[in-house]
């Protein structure tokens, strides 16, 4: 789950919360585990970041078995409903990681959400874990292991387009790392399971959000720096990857780094 | 204000500290210990190196300095009475060469050269003072 945007009532505080952070690199580097406990009835919106998660989700006043659950990288922000007690423990994968959850349907992750049944189709392990006390290393057997040849180049592509914050053109990236833009193209959407383009556009959209969460910064210079071209361009960006306006941010928004 | 520091984002700090050590004898002031972030002995104005991935934590987007691409619009200026020893030495220990040592019309010897990132670095002689 990447970012919490809280829509009504207290700020659920996120408990038993064990990643540590360093640098949003090392947020990206390493499989991060998380674990949220809604302490009200609420709504929240999670922001997409491009990366695909396994999650459980209970419900810590009820007995049961977890529901699984296994997203594919989102490009949309959705909304979630949960009542006092419901549970997420979940990993994160790196972005060029997808591939090892969603395998030959990486390309056409985007987006999806799989639940129980169809979740355990896709990683078997997840079946097999129990209702309670599930630790991040049950979480982290669950996940199917990923060697490949191209992960050095990937992720230097990755890191250099999150330097950029998103900015960086996709023909100047292919460069950098030393292949064509065709090729960089396929080897985004093979293992992240989204364009350059579109991945860009997630940093882009995050980093701009940061900028406008300063209150002493304006939208415009916000914008301008974020590399937008013009308030339509950058209000688009944000109702489609956000669902608000630029000028309508919720104040309450979870920070980035909490959940990055 | 005064100017307190030159920072360049690079791919591997470490790294360019023991470059700038031998391509253009600087000593480091420190690294942390993350890595991250080194200050090389420059006196009051440091030059400083930080983690590409620094710029994201700060908030900041940097384009990658490119060895094989064009120079970024701008330089850092090593001054020293021996220009010719400075600039053969900075090419032996990796720097690309840019243009080698001349003589200019208002007596200053001018080198430059590109370090192991693809940054521009001028190695120049003082110039001097009227009076002097």
């Amino acid at each position: 789950m990447p970012i919490i945007l809280k829509t009504g009532g207290p700020i659920p505080i996120p408990s038993g919360y064990h990643e540590t952070v360093v640098t949003p690199k090392a947020s990206r580097a390493v499989e991060a585990y998380w674990s949220f406990t809604a302490r009200t009835a609420g709504r929240s919106v999670v922001l997409p970041d491009g990366r695909c998660d396994i999650m459980l989700r209970d419900n810590i006043h009820r007995r049961g078995a977890p529901v699984a659950i296994v997203t594919g990288p989102a490009t949309r922000a959705y909304t979630v409903t949960y009542d006092i007690g419901d549970r997420w423990q979940g990993v994160r994968l790196r972005p060029a990681n997808g591939v090892a959850l969603w395998k030959d349907q990486i390309t056409q992750a985007s987006d999806r959400v799989l639940r129980s049944q169809d979740a355990h189709a896709l990683v078997p392990a997840l079946a097999a874990l129990g209702c309670n006390d599930i630790t991040p290393d049950d979480l982290a057997g669950a996940l199917p292991q990923l060697q490949w040849q191209g992960a050095a180049q990937i992720d230097l592509a990755i890191d250099t387009l999150h330097a950029s914050g998103g900015r960086i053109r996709i023909a100047a990236l292919a460069r950098f790392i030393g292949c064509t833009p065709r090729h960089l193209n396929r080897m985004f959407r093979s293992t992240i399971g989204l364009t350059p383009k579109t991945y860009a556009q997630l940093v882009q959209f995050h980093r701009a959000l940061r900028l406008i969460k300063n209150p002493r910064q304006s939208i415009t210079g916000s914008a301008f720096e974020g590399g937008y071209a013009d308030h339509a361009h950058l209000t688009r960006a944000f109702r489609r990857y956000g669902g608000f306006a630029p000028s309508c941010v919720p104040h309450d928004l979870t920070l980035p780094t909490l959940f990055a | 204000m005064k100017l307190g520091y030159t920072i360049i984002y690079v791919a591997d700090v470490p790294k360019t500290v023991t470059f700038y050590e031998t391509a253009f004898g600087l000593q480091r002031r420190f690294v942390h210990e993350s890595n991250l972030y080194a200050e090389m002995e420059t006196g009051a104005t440091a030059l400083a190196f930080a983690g590409t991935e620094t710029a994201e934590m700060n908030g900041i987007a940097i384009l990658p300095n490119d060895p094989a691409a064009v120079a970024a619009g701008w330089e850092v200026c090593f001054v020293t009475d021996d220009v010719t020893v400075a600039y053969d030495r900075a090419v032996s220990a990796g720097c690309s060469p840019v243009t080698a040592p001349e003589q200019k019309p208002w007596g200053q010897t001018v080198s430059y050269v590109r370090d192991l990132n693809g940054c521009l670095v001028e190695i120049a002689s003082p110039i001097a003072q009227p009076g002097e």
